[in-house]
């Protein structure tokens, strides 16, 4: 029987077309990845940047995790759990088949320790304590037997659950640690690499400064496949430490290192290398984290000169939402993306990311980029352009600013340059002014003396973890911090959709108030939103069940790739 | 005064210069913005309590003449201090790194001297000659070139060609490798970071060297030792270059300072596992104590690469200890 032509042809062009073509799994093999520095420390509490954590989260795992796709809090560690009717007190059931690396099985004890005798400790400064405490009061950690905790929280807290996928460490190879008050330079760089327990799909079997980390196999993983197969396929992960990133692609071309992240202005150039070098590559999504520009509406005064911290002429702009909207309609995002990211972006509108799912609100007020819209905004607030084509207020003041970045992130020195040029254009004068990281700190936190920023942070699924930010009180409520009480009507319903946010545990009910929050940040503009990168990762086609997410990377599933032969 | 007399009053005003030069680099440290902990203020989920807490483990809040003398108290009784970043000793963080960077350094001098001085003499030998002429326009080519940009081009090179590898010191399989075979793989490795390394420094040492050799060939005694039919290898090789290397020891000194810093640049971008990148990203982020024990490193370097070099000196041209006696 002779099949048609043309079915086979169509058949070869799916053939091809489809990247990944259907495998079978199997066991063995390694896989080389690059990471831009080398990690500072091996403890995952004192762990504070993101080399340290990536290392850490291969070796760390937490009683709960975040299904990578849905966003979903998933059993890890524990189980399955309960909690009371007042949504207060949560019991977890371990798995009995946990071992730690060094073949001791994890209990309730194990928990009891991380959390009391670590996260808890006065003695250890760590940022899980900020995470895991509610108005400065822990959570009252038990143990009910040895494979059940309790936890009791001192009133209702909607993040409990994703906050719980926090790394659990063994008492038995740290006890002595917390107890001679050493645990802070415990598990540093400096620790044979085979002290280091934990209980992740790879153990950490060598580590040369500057050079490699190199990670081998858990045979006693507990995660198996839907079928029962043990977990995980590959015997080796090596992370090579190459802080340049050019060198890290030229290696990945050559074929030393078989995944590497990929930037807009990388793409042209590895996109025709893709089938003669055997690899894909994966567009995530958009980044997570923000780019905004900020403007200063702190109206109060310095307590030791008295003299206000921002110029009372320049705040009078600032407080102006009609100049604050001007201002997010000169901001030509489609452009920032061609020329940054080589169209490789996505623009920015709401406070969280597009890629942060179920909480992510799309339907907020977004301004085009349109300056004859600006200029009318302007004119309505009473400014007013002079022949020279220079903006004056309504009391006749030339309309000049200073916008502040950051040294070394040139991404954000170019949309700088690029919105002051557009800025222009509306007549303002603005002085683009790069600082060292330190010294923007320093102003942006405790002397307050700046006019605008350019600035970004990092977010994630859980909104309240942007609470530093967006209530009145925070630290980083960078436009006007730490305030007794809101200034404004639109920051004191921030401060109640937060306040309540945290206590809400329906989804849906919660899901109202933080789409709330995110329109009013749209309607009221105390930062004005830029553009935000994709995520994407170049990788070797032999490697199978991949699944790179802007939330965990392309290896967040480390135990499920495999190798095909 | 003898030798030994000397020696020893120099090392007496190296540890003054030592103190001297590390007070001012702390002080310096100190003054401009910020500390350590600034970057996890940034951080949304970070408390400001939790960074207080951390100011206060390392002594940052106490006055600045305090931590200093607490920090050079440490140092005398051996204990270099604790990074910040790391939360280990200093030492072990700077332990291997300096080797790396030490191996580094001293291939590239190797290979700068013993280039530079032969084709300075050739050059000198060959005054307005074609050869002469020919190193000139090469020698400021390669001052001319910034040493970074060399290196990625020799990375492109090597990444189209194959041959040698891209960056790194050791292959992935280095330790399966008996001792012959690991000195292959180190070298192997040297060749690229080593080239963009030395090509700027050869091209001005032998620049210096020719100089110097024109001007000793023109003295009267170079003159007076050709009448006396002296035969012409023996006034070149013996009297000529003996004159003519004596300012190039003062230098060779001065490159023993640079043994530690002078490759950060070229370590990064080559992915060599020196001290490069850590010291850079300890500046920035104001990693005080591991900055202050590289630069007193450095700092230690650069006085023994001179008494050194004194020695030298004196050993080599008899006038300068018959002037001081």
């Amino acid at each position: 029987m002779h099949a048609k032509p043309t079915a086979v042809l169509i058949f070869i062009a799916l053939l091809c077309a489809s990247p990944i073509p259907a495998r079978a799994q199997s066991y063995g093999g390694e896989l080389v990845v690059t990471v831009g520095s080398d990690p500072k420390t091996f403890n995952p509490i004192t762990a504070s940047e993101t080399s340290s954590s990536t290392v850490a989260g291969v070796l760390f795992e937490g009683l709960t995790t975040e299904d990578p796709k849905t966003f979903e809090v998933i059993p890890n560690l524990a189980n399955h759990w309960d909690v009371d009717s007042q949504g207060t007190t949560w019991t977890f059931y371990l798995r009995h088949d946990v071992q730690w690396f060094d073949g001791k099985p994890l209990t309730a004890d194990d928990v009891l320790f991380t959390f009391n005798d670590c996260i808890y400790n006065p003695d250890i400064p760590s940022s899980s304590r900020d995470v895991l405490t509610i108005e400065g009061k822990p959570f009252k950690v038990e143990k009910i037997d040895a494979y059940i905790v309790r936890f009791t929280l001192p009133v209702k807290f909607a993040p409990f659950l994703r906050a719980m996928s926090q790394p659990i460490l063994p008492k038995h190879g740290l006890e002595r640690a917390v107890q001679s008050k050493k645990f802070n330079f415990t598990w540093g760089i400096d620790t044979p690499v085979h002290e280091i327990v934990g209980t992740g799909p790879f153990y950490l079997d060598q580590y040369l400064p500057g050079e490699k980390i190199v990670f081998k196999r858990n045979p006693h993983y507990w995660k198996k496949t839907a079928k029962g197969d043990a977990l995980p396929y590959l015997d080796k992960v090596i992370y090579l430490i190459i802080p340049d990133s050019n060198t890290a692609l030229l290696k990945f071309i050559d074929g030393e290192i078989d995944a590497v992240g990929v930037s807009g202005t990388d793409y042209p150039l590895l996109k025709p290398l893709e089938g003669q070098k055997h690899f894909h590559i994966y567009e995530a999504g958009a980044d997570f984290g923000s780019n905004f520009i900020a403007l200063n509406l702190n109206f109060r005064t310095n307590p030791k000169t008295h003299a206000p911290y921002v110029d009372p002429i320049k705040l009078s702009w600032f407080k102006n939402l009609n100049f604050r909207r001007a201002i997010a309609h000169a901001i030509d995002k489609p452009q920032i993306i061609q020329i940054l990211f080589k169209g490789f972006g996505y623009p920015q509108n709401s406070p969280m990311s597009p890629s942060s799912g179920y909480f992510y609100n799309a339907h907020v007020k977004s301004y085009e980029y349109d300056l004859n819209k600006a200029a009318a905004l302007l004119k309505e607030a009473g400014f007013v352009k002079d022949a020279q084509g220079h903006l004056h207020d309504a009391q006749g003041h030339a309309v000049e600013f200073n916008l502040l970045t950051a040294a070394g992130g040139a991404e954000r020195t170019q949309i700088g340059a690029i919105i002051r040029s557009d800025l222009e254009r509306l007549g303002m004068k603005v002085n683009l002014l790069t600082l060292e990281f330190n010294s923007l700190v320093t102003k942006l936190m405790a002397t307050y003396d700046w006019d605008a920023v350019i600035l970004g942070l990092t977010g994630g699924i859980e909104p309240h973890f942007g609470k530093n930010v967006w209530h009145s009180s925070g630290g980083l409520h960078l436009w006007n911090p730490r305030q007794s009480a809101p200034a404004t009507d639109w920051e004191k319903r921030l401060d109640e959709i937060y306040d309540q946010g945290v206590q809400e545990l329906d989804q849906v009910k919660r899901k109202t108030l933080y789409d709330e929050f995110q329109t009013i940040a749209a309607e009221q503009l105390p930062v004005i939103y830029t553009v935000l990168n994709t995520d994407m990762y170049a990788i070797r086609t032999r490697f199978g069940n991949l699944n790179p997410t802007p939330m965990g990377g392309p290896f967040h599933n480390l135990e499920e790739i495999y190798v095909s032969q | 005064m003898s030798l030994n007399n000397q020696v020893f009053l120099r090392m007496i005003w190296g540890v003054v210069l030592l103190l001297g030069m590390s007070f001012i680099t702390f002080f310096l440290m100190h003054v401009t913005p910020g500390n350590f902990f600034d970057s996890l203020k940034m951080n949304p989920q970070i408390s400001q309590e939790t960074v207080m807490r951390y100011e206060q483990l390392y002594h940052l809040n106490e006055p600045l003449m305090v931590q200093y003398l607490h920090w050079i108290g440490n140092v005398i009784r051996g204990d270099w201090g604790y990074s910040f970043y790391y939360n280990v000793p200093v030492t072990h963080v700077l332990g291997a790194r300096l080797w790396n960077t030490f191996i580094l350094s001293i291939a590239s001098l190797c290979v700068t001297w013993a280039i530079a001085i032969p084709l300075g003499i050739w050059a000198a030998l060959r005054h307005n000659q074609w050869v002469d002429k020919i190193l000139s326009v090469v020698s400021f080519a390669a001052l001319s070139t910034p040493s970074f940009f060399l290196l990625i081009i020799l990375l492109y090179a090597a990444s189209h060609w194959g041959g040698l590898p891209l960056g790194g010191m050791h292959s992935p399989n280095y330790e399966d490798l008996n001792w012959g075979q690991k000195i292959v793989d180190v070298l192997r490795h040297l060749i690229i970071p080593t080239i963009a390394l030395s090509l700027a420094s050869i091209a001005s040492l032998q620049r210096i060297m020719r100089g110097n050799m024109l001007g000793v060939l023109k003295q009267q005694y170079i003159l007076a030792a050709r009448a006396k039919g002296i035969s012409e290898s023996r006034i070149i090789y013996v009297h000529a270059l003996r004159n003519a290397f004596n300012p190039l020891i003062t230098l060779l000194g001065y490159e023993f300072a640079s043994l530690l810093s002078g490759a950060a640049l070229i370590e990064i971008i080559c992915c060599w596992p020196g001290m490069g990148s850590l010291l850079l990203t300890a500046v920035r982020s104001k990693d005080v104590y591991l900055v202050m024990a590289s630069l007193l490193l450095s700092g230690i370097l650069l006085i023994i690469g001179n008494v050194c070099a004194d020695i030298l000196l004196t050993r080599l041209d008899p006038r300068i200890t018959d002037a001081k006696s």
